[in-house]
């Protein structure tokens, strides 16, 4: 059974994924601004060397032909050259991958924590000061934005107190500032999401009742409230994953630390298609092999949701 | 008290009319703080407190624009999923899942560059980025109803599918649909001002609070009023915005 | 019952909270984060994540700031005197037609990497900047029309060109033409930018891609220019990190964790210039100024009072004030001020005079005809379509302009673009106003945007007495008559109206008060790191 329902489900990402890399690929073809152009801008190249090079980017060849080199390089692994550094692709990704794995990682154990935290006190309270605080509290994390919070954050801690370094990476302490910036807001969304699920299973005519009879020891109530609560949830935090990689442009830019973020962000600005490409489809891959976790934890979560998915 | 703040927000744009005319440019002046200026002034010697009242406006229109994109894109495409489920569902929903995949940031940035900017453009390529989301709690709100005894009953009267969907499907999903909608209003919000960050948003001197935000970023320390105020008011915005939206979900549920 | 939970949850947000102070307690507690480094180790704040650190083929001037320290040219410029000093040549001739350069080089020069430098690696270099395979993006073009390089003995080597090329020695003298290890090149292969090894005062140690650059002083150099006041290196390691947000250069400088910071904001300058702990030192840049283009091509700025309105029309000296708290010094002409070639008599061309605006506009038809503020001339309202960029302060200098034609009654209708959209944009011509900046010591920078078929060329002039004069100057050798011929050529694109010069541009560079010696060279962006030093405490 559990064959059968993971084959079909394998079946379903592949499709998205090929999507992903044709709208991948369109999107940026199409977007104004010659990359030999761009390359060639400040060293005084003239038209007929900007047109080689575009000829030797592969830029001259009618758009199914790029579109049909792109997938079949791409089925084989092969990333290609960044135009702009002329180095490998998969190897730039390679070197940004674990600051941003450890940031976004970072970021979501504080998002989760903090989040479950004020969510689950939130819903316990429901209807008191507490309640409004943690709830006022978890959206203006939710609603301010990272390059603000951050940049003060950097003022307050590092600047007037001096108890954390600002900048770079290398260190645990470097981590803490921005995974901080980026996991209060991440939290915010989880803890609203949390407080809701909590509260709706709270109200459940089988949890109220076996409140009302009185017969509920700690841990068993935990479970049944719980479980079903955090179901849809998990299903969201692996949403957050995209948010994450664009938190992460904006917080590696103003802590200074290295990451995809800033590797897409110089690529898109100047046009080294390869790179954008690249780091796009490792973004899909990655959500989509999240997901696909998701949807099985949730399905081992909840057996009733299994019938209804095989 | 929450609502209190969305109105006051929306009533804004209004009182604008008698308070002076739209941005005004001092060039000569610089940024002194509060008495003469209610609220100071920026680097261009701008009045603050004017352009936060034409910011209302400016705003307040992008944030709308982008949840029309977002509904306008989301709706029909989740709805037509949900209502009629097999093959539809499921290459609609791989669309959206591919749409998802992309880092909403740099879905935005590669509609912006592709529209090239303005406030325009920019309403469009966030409410863009927020329509995928849209468009799968969309469905599912339709799959529930679709699944409900009268839906049923309708269809075995002989009703088509597209009748279903018009006269059932839509009106009993629209009311949570709306209070959803108006909880992505703060995302479309924080996005397009993260647009204006990376350099990539409205035209300059537009008095977006967004944008005034991020302009006013490089001296958070010697003025930190020309930050602190759009940044307050935007908070304030979405923040009143996600509780609106929580109080629609808790007034429309269907309980 | 409740209560029950509730304490769970206690216990589980004091989890929390243990976890959490267990990591804030040793950062308190170690100050490792708040000390300055010890006495020989420096770090060094970069602005731009530099977009690819190899000099023969990327062109970013970040990269110049540590490289041209870690390679050396065969001559140098001596900023002071604007002469050619001997680097890694120890003389060269000059052919009387200007087309073969011959360089006699040291002979005791070696690689970091241990092998020799003689002619035969000069040639490998040259060979491997010209290469298509390399597709260099700037070095190539520096070389201008570069035929080849010969052997003919194991310390001379002869470069000859197809043209005279006057700028070839200044080309010759920047990190871009700098010397690498042909072994260490053909080593590495496509990798070579993690592994460079060049022959100067540093050596490059690590480099992790976007995140920081280290060098390490080279104990064995000893064939540094006249121009080093110190034989070999002072400070042991220098650490290249990168700050992209402008907000957090100032911050990182005063919290000790940078000890040089390039291009400070000018009003965190005004700070740190009051800060006895920090030292501000403002470099100006030679090159071109920040300028707009006017673009005669398309109507209605096709005619030459309706520019010299714009012109007349904008205040500079207040935008200068505002924007850049003065900082840097309005600029007139072309070129900036520290420029070989400047010439000074464009200081007299349009200076404020907004009556004087208003009645050109007026000569030419624009008027005011339905009281609205806005001029119009034939039923045709007066609107200039501008471009900018969204950094080095083109949005507020654009506004700025934009409110002061606004009072003039000419409106202008504003757009953010992204960098290669402006390059296709000017090229094309759709604008009426784009601005653009380019830096570098030689003045044929001049050629680069005011000839006919230059690729800059966004003000779409077509004039054969500029392009003479600017071709003739590229190819004579006689500084005089260099600078003679320059001085024409800034005039005529002044009496022409052909671009809004703004600013000159000026790097604002914050120092710790403990460093000591830092000098820029010729081209204003790079430093001498072999004559800084870092007293202690």
């Amino acid at each position: 059974m559990w064959g059968r329902y993971i084959r079909r489900r394998l079946f379903q990402p592949a499709f998205v994924l090929w999507l992903a890399a044709t709208l991948t690929f369109l999107a940026f073809y199409f977007t104004p601004g010659d990359p030999a152009q761009t390359l060639l801008a400040a060293s005084g190249a003239g038209p007929a060397e900007i047109a080689q090079r575009r000829a030797e980017l592969g830029l001259d060849a009618p758009l199914p032909v790029q579109y049909i080199r792109y997938l079949v390089n791409l089925l084989q692994g092969d990333l290609g050259q960044s135009w702009l550094h002329g180095r490998s692709v998969a190897r730039m990704i390679g070197e940004q991958l674990p600051p941003t794995i450890e940031l976004s990682l970072a970021a979501m154990i504080i998002g989760v924590f903090l989040g479950f935290a004020l969510g689950i006190l939130a819903a316990i309270r429901q209807g008191t000061w507490v309640d409004t605080l943690t709830t006022t509290l978890a959206v203006v994390g939710l609603s301010t934005p990272t390059y603000w919070t951050g940049l003060l954050v950097i003022l307050f801690f590092s600047l007037y107190l001096g108890w954390l370094p600002s900048t770079g990476d290398g260190s645990f302490q470097h981590l803490i500032l921005p995974a901080l910036t980026l996991g209060f807001a991440l939290a915010g969304a989880i803890a609203r999401l949390v407080r809701a699920r909590v509260v709706e299973v709270m109200g459940r005519q089988y949890v109220l009742a076996a409140r009302a009879r009185g017969i509920m020891p700690r841990p068993v109530l935990f479970i049944h409230i719980l479980r079903p609560a955090i179901a849809p949830v998990l299903t969201v935090i692996a949403l957050q994953f995209g948010f994450l990689l664009g938190g992460a442009v904006i917080t590696e830019s103003v802590f200074a630390r290295p990451g995809l973020g800033k590797l897409a962000i110089e690529a898109i600005l100047w046009r080294d298609l390869q790179v954008v490409r690249g780091v796009v489809i490792l973004g899909a891959v990655v959500y989509v092999l999240v997901n696909l976790l998701a949807d099985l934890a949730q399905a081992w979560l909840n057996p009733r949701l299994r019938d209804e998915l095989t | 008290m929450w609502l209190a703040l969305v109105c006051l927000a929306a009533i804004l744009a209004p009182i604008l009319a008698p308070h002076g005319p739209g941005v005004t440019n001092t060039a000569a002046s610089l940024q002194p703080p509060g008495p003469n200026y209610w609220l100071g002034t920026d680097l261009l010697g701008r009045d603050l407190l004017i352009r936060l009242l034409w910011g209302s406006r400016w705003t307040l229109g992008m944030a709308l624009g982008g949840l029309a994109v977002t509904i306008g894109v989301g709706l029909p495409l989740g709805i037509m999923a949900g209502a009629f489920g097999g093959w539809v569902d499921t290459v609609l929903m791989r669309l959206v899942d591919a749409l998802l995949a992309f880092p909403g940031l740099l879905l935005a940035m590669a509609v912006v560059s592709l529209l090239g900017s303005g406030i325009g453009a920019v309403a469009i390529a966030v409410g863009f980025a927020a329509a995928p989301g849209y468009a799968r709690v969309v469905r599912t709100a339709a799959v529930e109803v679709r699944t409900e005894l009268y839906v049923e009953a309708a269809h075995s009267v002989g009703c088509t599918p597209w009748r279903i969907l018009v006269r059932h499907i839509f009106p009993n999903t629209i009311t949570p649909l709306i209070a959803f909608a108006a909880t992505q209003l703060g995302w479309v919000l924080l996005n397009g001002a993260a647009l204006n960050f990376l350099g990539l948003g409205v035209a300059p001197g537009t008095p977006e609070w967004g944008a005034m935000l991020v302009e006013g970023r490089n001296f958070l320390r010697d003025a930190p009023w020309v930050s602190a105020f759009p940044g307050l008011a935007l908070t304030l915005t979405v923040l009143a915005a996600n509780l609106l939206g929580d109080s629609l979900q808790r007034a429309f549920e269907p309980r | 019952m409740v209560c029950h939970l509730f304490c769970r949850q206690i216990k589980f947000a004091a989890l929390f909270v243990l976890l959490f102070s267990a990591v804030i307690l040793p950062a308190c507690s170690s100050t490792e984060s708040e000390t300055p480094p010890t006495p020989s180790r420096l770090v060094y704040g970069l602005t731009l994540a530099p977009s690819g650190l190899d000099p023969h083929l990327n062109a970013s001037s970040e990269l110049g700031i540590p490289l041209t320290s870690v390679y050396d040219t065969l001559v140098y410029l001596d900023e002071e005197t604007g002469q050619f000093v001997p680097g890694l040549a120890n003389s060269w001739t000059v052919s009387g037609d200007g087309l073969v350069y011959t360089f006699t080089l040291r002979d005791d020069v070696v690689f970091h990497d241990g092998t020799p430098f003689n002619a035969e690696a000069v040639k490998f270099n040259l060979d491997r900047i010209t290469s298509p395979d390399l597709a260099s993006q700037k070095a190539r073009f520096m070389l201008g029309p570069y035929n080849r390089a010969e052997l003919v003995d194991e310390f001379t080597v002869k470069i000859y060109l197809d043209q005279p090329f006057a700028p070839l020695l200044d080309s010759l003298s920047q990190v871009y033409l700098g010397m690498a290890s042909p072994a260490a090149v053909q080593k590495w292969g496509d990798e070579y930018q993690l592994h460079q090894a060049g022959t100067g005062p540093y050596v490059f140690s690590d480099y992790a891609p976007g995140d920081r650059l280290l060098l390490t002083a080279n104990p064995d150099y000893a064939w540094g220019p006249e121009l080093y006041s110190r034989q070999t290196a002072s400070i042991d390691e220098i650490e290249f990190r990168f700050f992209t947000d402008p907000a957090t250069r100032s911050p990182a400088l005063e919290t000790g964790e940078a000890q040089i910071m390039g291009e400070i904001p000018p009003q965190d300058a005004e700070r740190l210039q009051a800060d006895a702990q920090f030292i501000l030192q403002p470099q100006p840049i030679p090159g071109s100024s920040l300028m707009f283009f006017l673009n005669t091509a398309r109507p209605p700025l096709d005619e030459l009072p309706l520019r010299q309105a714009l012109l007349y029309g904008a205040n500079r000296p207040a935008i200068i004030s505002a924007v850049f708290r003065d900082t840097s010094p309005v600029a007139y002409g072309p070129l900036t001020a520290v420029t070989f070639g400047y010439d000074p008599a464009v200081k007299d061309y349009y200076p404020f005079d907004p009556a004087r605006a208003a009645a050109l506009l007026d000569e030419a038809g624009w008027l005011d005809t339905d009281g609205d503020g806005m001029r119009e001339r034939n039923g045709q309202p007066l609107v200039l379509d501008m471009y900018l960029m969204g950094w080095g302060f083109m949005p507020e200098v654009g506004q700025l302009l934009a409110a002061q034609w606004q009072e003039l009654g000419i409106g202008i209708n504003s757009q953010i673009v992204s960098y290669p959209e402006a390059l296709a944009i000017g090229a094309e011509g759709g604008h009426h106003l784009i601005p653009f900046t380019l830096s570098g010591s030689d003045p044929d920078i001049m050629r680069k945007f005011f000839h006919a078929e230059a690729q800059f060329n966004w003000s779409k002039i077509n004039n054969p007495t500029l392009d003479s004069l600017l071709t003739e100057a590229a190819q004579t050798a006689d500084r005089p008559t260099r600078a003679n011929l320059y001085s024409q050529a800034q005039q005529q694109v002044m009496d022409q109206a052909l671009i809004l010069p703004v600013r000159d541009y000026v790097n604002l560079n914050g120092l710790n008060n403990r460093v000591q010696g830092l000098r820029f060279d010729a081209q204003g962006w790079f430093p001498r790191l072999i004559d800084v030093t870092l007293a202690a405490q």
